[in-house]
C-alpha cells in the first residue's frame, strides 16, 4: 500500500457501501486508478459479500412459505381463542349502552315498575299480626267459647248450657 | 412508506388478519433472510419468521409511524433472531469444532470436486459468520443482503451511524481473518477466483 492508502482506506469501506459524499468520492476513485492495493481490497469486500449473500438468498429460494403462514394463523386463532367466562362477558358486557346514556330512562323504568309491584304485593296479603282466636269447648254439660282478643289483650267466654232437648208432640 | 401500506398497517393495527397476510406476502423472505443470516439455521430461521409475525400481530399498534415500517419490522427480526442466537448458543455450528479445523462429512466427500469444494467454502463461510457477534452479524446481512443504507441500519438496529460502521468494519475485517487461510481472497492473490486450500485449518 502506498502512503496515501492510509487516508483514503477510511474512506474505501464506506465507498463500497455507497456512503461517500461527491468529493469522497472523486478522492476515492482517483486513488483506485493507480494503487492496485486498494483495489484488490475492494474486490475482497465484493467477493466477501457474494460469498454472504448467495447462500442466504439459496436458502430463502428452497422454503415453502405458504405452510409458514398457515402455521401463523392458527397460533393467532389459538391465542384469541376464548374461554367460556371470556364468551359470556362480552354478551353481558353493557359498558356501549353505558356510554350512550340511554340506561337512564332504563333505570327510571326499572325502579317505577319496582315500586308499584311492592305496593301491590304488600297489599294482597292480609296481616295476621293482630288475629284474633276463637276456641270452642264442648263438654256433656255446658259449651264454652273463648274469644282472645289479641291486640286488646282482654279474653271473653261465653259458657252455654246443653240446651234442652225438645219434647216432640206425641 | 406509500399509501398502500399505509392503509394495509392501519387495517393491521385494527386486528384485520387479511392485512397481516398482505404484510406476510410483502416481507417474508426478507424476514427469512435477515433470520437465516443472524442463526443460520432453517428450521431456526422459519421459527423466527412465525414468532416475528405473531409478535407483529399483538405490537403492530405501538408502531406510530415515524420510522419506516421495514425498519421497524427489521428491528423485531433482528431482536429475536439475535435472542435465537444468544439461546441456541453453538448448537447449529456444524462440522467446524471449536479449534475451527475443518473435517468435511461423508457426504461431502461422495460429491464431485466442484461441488465439494462450493460446499465447503458455504461451510467455511457459515462458520465465519457464526464466530462472529450477533450484531455484527446483523450488521453484515442488513447491508450486504438486504442491501439498507447506514441510516436505515442505525433505525433497524437502534443504534448511531457510527456503531452501525464500526459493527460493518469489524465484522468484515473478522471474516476476512478468519477465511484468509482457507479461501484466497484477491487481496492475497489479486485477479484469481476464490480457491479452497483444502485440509489446512485455518490460523485464528
Amino acid at each position: 500500500m502506498k502512503d496515501s492508502c492510509s487516508s483514503i482506506s477510511k474512506h474505501l469501506e464506506k465507498y463500497f457501501d455507497q456512503e461517500v459524499t461527491d468529493k469522497e468520492r472523486l478522492l476515492v476513485e482517483g486513488h483506485l486508478q493507480d494503487c492496485l492495493a486498494c483495489q484488490d481490497a475492494l474486490k475482497s469486500m465484493e467477493e466477501l459479500r457474494t460469498l454472504i449473500k448467495v447462500p442466504v438468498e439459496e436458502a430463502a429460494q428452497k422454503e415453502d412459505f405458504p405452510w409458514v403462514w398457515q402455521k401463523i394463523e392458527r397460533e393467532i386463532r389459538l391465542k384469541e381463542k376464548q374461554t367460556w367466562w371470556q364468551f359470556l362477558r362480552s354478551w353481558l358486557d353493557l359498558s356501549p349502552l353505558f356510554k350512550k346514556k340511554v340506561w337512564i330512562p332504563a333505570a327510571a323504568t326499572i325502579m317505577v315498575l319496582l315500586f308499584i309491584t311492592t305496593q301491590i304485593y304488600f297489599k294482597k296479603i292480609p296481616s295476621y299480626s293482630g288475629a284474633s282466636v276463637v276456641e270452642y269447648v264442648e263438654s256433656e254439660t255446658n259449651n264454652v267459647m273463648v274469644y282472645d282478643l289479641e291486640k286488646a289483650r282482654v279474653t271473653v267466654i261465653w259458657l252455654f248450657e246443653e240446651p234442652e232437648e225438645e219434647v216432640s208432640p206425641s | 412508506m406509500d399509501h398502500e401500506e399505509t392503509e394495509m398497517i392501519s387495517r393491521c393495527q385494527q386486528g384485520d388478519q387479511e392485512a397481516l397476510k398482505e404484510i406476510f406476502d410483502k416481507y417474508h423472505k426478507k424476514v427469512y433472510r435477515i433470520a437465516y443470516g443472524v442463526v443460520r439455521h432453517r428450521e431456526e430461521a422459519l421459527d423466527i419468521v412465525q414468532e416475528v409475525f405473531i409478535k407483529l400481530f399483538h405490537s403492530i399498534k405501538n408502531f406510530k409511524g415515524k420510522s419506516h415500517f421495514y425498519t421497524y419490522l427489521y428491528r423485531m427480526v433482528m431482536n429475536t433472531a439475535i435472542d435465537h442466537a444468544r439461546k441456541t448458543g453453538k448448537q447449529f455450528i456444524s462440522s467446524l469444532d471449536e479449534e475451527g479445523s475443518f473435517e468435511p462429512s461423508d457426504e461431502l466427500e461422495k460429491g464431485p470436486e466442484r461441488i465439494l469444494l462450493q460446499k465447503e467454502l458455504e461451510e467455511k463461510v457459515k462458520w465465519a459468520m457464526e464466530k462472529l457477534p450477533a450484531e455484527q452479524r446483523a450488521a453484515l446481512i442488513f447491508r450486504d443482503v438486504e442491501g439498507l443504507s447506514y441510516q436505515e441500519m442505525a433505525e433497524a438496529m437502534g443504534c448511531s451511524i457510527g456503531t452501525v460502521m464500526s459493527r460493518l468494519h469489524y465484522g468484515r475485517k473478522r471474516i476476512q481473518e478468519l477465511l484468509k487461510d482457507y479461501v484466497e481472497l484477491p487481496s492475497q492473490s489479486r485477479g484469481t477466483p476464490n480457491v479452497l486450500k483444502r485440509g489446512e485449518p485455518p490460523k485464528l
